[in-house]
C-alpha cells in the first residue's frame, strides 16, 4: 500500500475493507470436507454475514481466498490464475491439514504439494477439516491481519530477519520446477 | 444458426467443486457439451497399494468429505469377506447408524444445492439448518462432522453410549417433522413444480443404457438399490423400502431423495431402538489379508460404489479399483442436458449429486450430431444485430 | 427384481467363452480370452439379460494384465468376465458400443495402465493432467517416477 496510512482516504479504505471482506473459494484438490464446512459457515448456524464476510464467485470481487486441499498438478496453474486475478491487496487462506502440508495426500503421484508451494499463504487453518467456528476465527483474524497490514504500510513487517525460506512469489514462475 | 460455446468453470460459483464444462449452445438450447472432471485427481489409488490396512482407511474417508463412511465402509466389508471375519451385530448396527446419518445429511446438502440453483434460498437456509442437527449427531457418535473415522478392519472404532443413543433420539422427532414438511412442500411448492418438472427428463431406457444409478435411476422408474439387491451390513434385518418414481425428470429426483430422507431416518431409529449388546468389533482382527479378490458393492448416498479389491497375503492391498457413483452418472447427464435451456444447465447438473472429488476424471462426451462451427466475435455481433433487427449501416 | 441366475444358467450361456466358477454367493465368474470379450458380452446381454455394467476393473499381474468386467441384471447377479491381455501388447477391443458406460471406464484405465482398446472413439487423455508425459502409466506395478521427467504442475500452459 501506497500512502499515508493516516491519511483520510486511507482511513476509510481500511475501514471499508476490514468491516466487509469479500472471500471467495477454490478447491485445489481437496476431498471436499473443508468446502462444505465452508458453505456451513455461510448457513443460519453460523451465520458468517453478520460479520459483513460475503462469499463471492469470482475471484475479481475478492479480498480474501479459502483455498482447500493439497493442490494437484491439473489445477497448481488455474490457482495461481485465479490468485493472480484477484485484486491486492489480496490474503490467502489455506483450509484444513492438506492446505497446510499436504494432509493424507502428501507425496501422491498427482499432488503437487500444499498451497503454500504455489501461491503465498497468510493465514493456515488446522484440522481435518475445520470446524465451521474455526474457519470463521481464521477469516476474522485475517481481518486483524489486514488492518495491522494497512497501518504498517504493506506486508514487509510480518517478514522475520534473515527469512528466506519462503521466496516472494512472482506469477508464472512458482510450480514450474515442482518435479515429483 | 452457428453455434457459439460457452465455457464454465473450472473456478465457479454454481458449485463449490472444480469442474469445467465447454457447452455449444444454439440460441438458448444446449446443442452438445464437453465436460473436463479430473482436477482432484490426486492417486489415491496408488498410495492404496502402498499403505496397509490401518493407514489406508483415513485415506478412503478422504476421497471424498461427502460420502466418507461410504468409501472406507466399502473397503472394510470387502477386507473383511477376505479374511472370513465376522463383525459382531453391534457394530453392523452401529455402521448402518453412521451410513443413514450420513445418507441424510448427503441428501438435505443436496436438496439445499438444487434448490439454490433455482433461485430458492430459503429452502437452502431451512435445509442446511436441518442437516446440523444430523451432524451434531454424527459429531456426538464419532467426534467429528464430516470424517467419522469410525471403521476399523472386523467392526467399529467407538461404542454408543446410553446418553448419546438417548441424544440423537431426541433429535429425531424434529428432523422427522421437517422431512414431512420438505415432503408437504414439493407436492405444491410454486417455485420447484416450475423449475424442476419437466426438466433434465431421462426415460427408463437411456438410464439402463448409460449406465445410470443411485437416485437419478430410481427417479425414472429403475428399480436399483444395493442395499436390497446385495445386502450388506443389517439392510437385510431392518425394515424398509426401496424408493421410486416415474416422472424421470429433476423433479422426481428431488422426490425420490425426499422419500429417502424419510426411509433413512426410518432406518437409523430402528437400528437405535434395537441396539444389539456386546462387543462392537472382533477381538483380534488379523493385520493381513490372504490371497483373494472381491468386488465391494456400497449405496452411498450418490448411487452404487464399487470397490474391487485384491490381496496377495500381506497387510496392503495389491490394487484397489474404485468405480465412482458420479463417474457413472456423467454420461447420462450429457444426454439429459441436450436441448435444454442453458439456464438450467445448474439445476440439471446438481440433480445427479456430483461429487468430484470422488469422480476426478475427464470425460469428453459428443451427444450431438452436428458440427461444430466457430464464429468470430464480429460476425457474432453482426449475425445477433441482424436477428434482433438492429444491423446498424457502416 | 427376478430370481436370481444359477450356475448352470451361467455356464450353459457362457460355455463356449470359457469355464463358469461361483466365486462366492451373488457372484459367477468367467475367464474368457480377450479374442471372445466382445461376443461374450453381447450373449450375456442377451441370454442373461445383463443391463447394467458396474465397472471394468484392471489390474496389474506381472506378466499380463487381468481386466474383469462386472455386469449384472434385473437378477441381481455379478457376472465378471475377466480376460487378460498380455504386457508386451495390450490391445483389447472396445466394449463401449454395445455398453456406452464402458467409454468413460476404458479411457481411465487406458490413460492409468496404457491398456489400447481398439475401436474406441476417443482414446485421449482422461485422468491425468495435460502435461503429464507420454508412455507413463502410474498405475503399472513397475512405475517409479522419474527424476529428469516433468510432471506438470507448470504455472504456463493449460487453461
Amino acid at each position: 500500500m501506497t500512502g499515508d496510512p493516516q491519511s483520510l482516504s486511507q482511513r476509510l479504505a481500511t475501514w471499508a475493507r476490514v468491516k466487509s471482506p469479500w472471500v471467495t473459494v477454490f478447491n485445489s484438490g481437496a476431498c471436499n470436507a473443508c468446502d462444505i464446512e465452508i458453505i456451513a459457515c455461510l448457513m443460519p448456524r453460523f451465520d458468517v454475514e453478520r460479520f459483513g464476510i460475503l462469499a463471492k464467485g469470482s475471484p475479481r470481487h475478492a479480498d480474501i481466498l479459502i483455498v482447500t486441499g493439497a493442490v494437484t498438478r491439473k489445477q497448481a496453474s488455474r490457482l495461481l490464475r485465479v490468485w493472480e486475478q484477484i485484486p491486492e491487496p489480496k490474503y490467502v487462506i489455506a483450509c484444513g491439514a492438506c492446505g497446510a502440508g499436504g494432509g493424507v495426500f502428501q507425496g501422491l503421484y498427482h499432488v503437487v504439494g500444499d498451497v503454500g508451494t504455489v501461491i503465498p499463504v497468510d493465514m493456515y487453518v488446522a484440522g481435518c477439516p475445520p470446524r465451521p467456528d474455526e474457519i470463521i476465527n481464521a477469516v476474522v483474524a485475517c481481518l486483524n491481519l489486514m488492518k495491522e497490514d494497512l497501518a504498517q504500510g504493506g506486508k514487509e513487517w510480518r517478514r522475520k530477519a534473515g527469512d528466506t525460506d519462503r521466496k516472494e512469489t512472482t506469477p508464472g514462475t512458482v510450480a514450474k520446477d515442482v518435479r515429483v | 444458426m452457428a453455434e457459439v460455446m460457452v465455457p464454465i468453470g473450472p473456478q465457479h460459483p454454481a458449485l463449490k467443486e472444480p469442474v469445467n464444462f465447454r457447452i455449444y449452445v444454439e440460441g438458448e438450447k444446449i446443442v452438445r457439451l464437453e465436460l473436463d472432471l479430473s482436477y482432484n485427481h490426486r492417486g489415491i489409488e496408488k498410495a492404496a497399494e502402498e499403505r496397509n490396512f490401518i493407514r489406508v482407511l483415513p485415506l478412503l474417508e478422504r476421497v471424498c468429505g461427502i460420502c466418507s463412511h461410504s468409501h472406507a465402509t466399502a473397503f472394510v466389508k470387502g477386507i473383511e469377506e477376505i479374511m472370513g471375519l465376522e463383525v459382531p451385530a453391534r457394530g453392523q448396527y452401529i455402521r448402518t447408524i453412521i451410513a443413514e446419518l450420513e445418507r441424510m445429511h448427503s441428501h438435505l446438502l443436496w436438496l439445499g444445492v438444487a434448490a439454490h440453483e433455482i433461485g430458492f434460498n430459503t429452502l437452502l437456509m431451512w435445509t442446511w439448518r436441518d442437516r446440523e442437527a444430523v451432524l451434531d449427531t454424527l459429531e456426538e457418535m464419532s467426534g467429528n462432522r464430516v470424517h467419522y473415522n469410525m471403521n476399523e478392519i472386523g467392526g467399529v472404532r467407538l461404542d454408543l453410549s446410553e446418553k448419546q443413543v438417548e441424544a440423537a433420539q431426541q433429535r429425531l422427532p424434529v428432523l422427522e417433522e421437517r422431512i414431512a414438511q420438505y415432503v408437504d412442500m414439493v407436492s405444491h411448492q410454486e417455485t420447484m413444480l416450475l423449475r424442476f418438472r419437466g426438466v433434465g427428463k431421462l426415460s427408463k431406457e437411456e438410464i439402463l443404457k448409460y449406465g445410470t444409478v443411485g437416485p437419478t435411476a430410481r427417479a425414472s422408474g429403475v428399480d436399483y438399490d444395493v442395499r436390497r439387491d446385495d445386502p450388506y451390513l443389517v439392510y437385510d434385518e431392518v425394515p424398509w423400502n426401496v424408493v421410486t418414481d416415474s416422472s424421470g425428470d429433476v423433479y422426481g429426483r428431488t422426490k425420490v431423495r425426499i422419500g429417502e430422507l424419510s426411509e433413512s431416518l426410518k432406518i437409523v431409529r430402528h437400528c437405535i431402538e434395537n441396539l444389539p449388546g456386546g462387543p462392537i468389533r472382533v477381538t483380534s482382527a488379523p493385520k493381513a489379508a490372504p490371497k483373494g479378490e472381491i468386488l465391494s458393492r456400497y449405496e452411498a448416498p450418490r448411487g452404487e460404489l464399487a470397490h474391487f479389491i485384491r490381496t496377495n497375503g500381506t497387510d496392503k492391498a495389491d490394487r484397489l479399483d474404485i468405480r465412482t457413483p458420479t463417474l457413472a452418472n456423467w454420461t447420462s447427464v450429457a444426454k439429459a442436458l441436450v436441448n435444454q435451456n442453458l439456464a438450467d444447465i445448474p439445476v440439471i447438473v446438481a440433480a445427479i449429486d456430483p461429487c468430484l472429488s470422488c469422480t476426478s476424471r475427464m470425460t469428453v462426451i459428443d451427444t450431438g450430431t452436428m458440427a461444430q462451427g466457430s464464429i468470430s466475435w464480429e460476425e457474432l455481433v453482426r449475425k445477433c444485430r441482424a436477428r434482433y433487427g438492429t444491423e446498424v449501416q457502416p | 427384481m427376478t430370481a436370481q441366475l444359477t450356475m448352470e444358467q451361467v455356464s450353459g450361456a457362457l460355455k463356449e467363452y470359457g469355464s463358469a466358477e461361483q466365486v462366492r454367493k451373488n457372484r459367477i465368474r468367467v475367464s474368457t480370452d480377450t479374442q471372445k470379450i466382445l461376443s461374450a458380452i453381447k450373449a450375456a446381454q442377451q441370454f442373461l439379460d445383463c443391463d447394467h455394467l458396474i465397472l471394468i476393473s484392471c489390474t496389474d499381474d506381472t506378466g499380463s494384465f487381468g481386466l474383469t468386467y462386472h455386469l449384472t441384471g434385473p437378477h441381481r447377479t455379478v457376472i465378471s468376465l475377466a480376460v487378460a491381455v498380455p504386457r508386451e501388447s495390450p490391445q483389447v477391443f472396445s466394449v463401449s458400443d454395445i455398453l456406452p458406460p464402458a467409454a468413460i471406464y476404458e479411457r481411465q484405465i487406458h490413460d492409468l495402465f496404457g491398456i489400447v482398446f481398439s475401436g474406441h472413439p476417443g482414446l485421449s487423455k482422461l485422468m491425468l493432467n495435460e502435461d503429464w508425459p507420454d508412455g507413463e502409466y502410474p498405475l503399472r506395478k513397475d512405475w517409479k517416477p522419474n527424476k529428469a521427467n516433468s510432471y506438470g504442475g507448470a504455472a504456463q500452459g493449460g487453461t
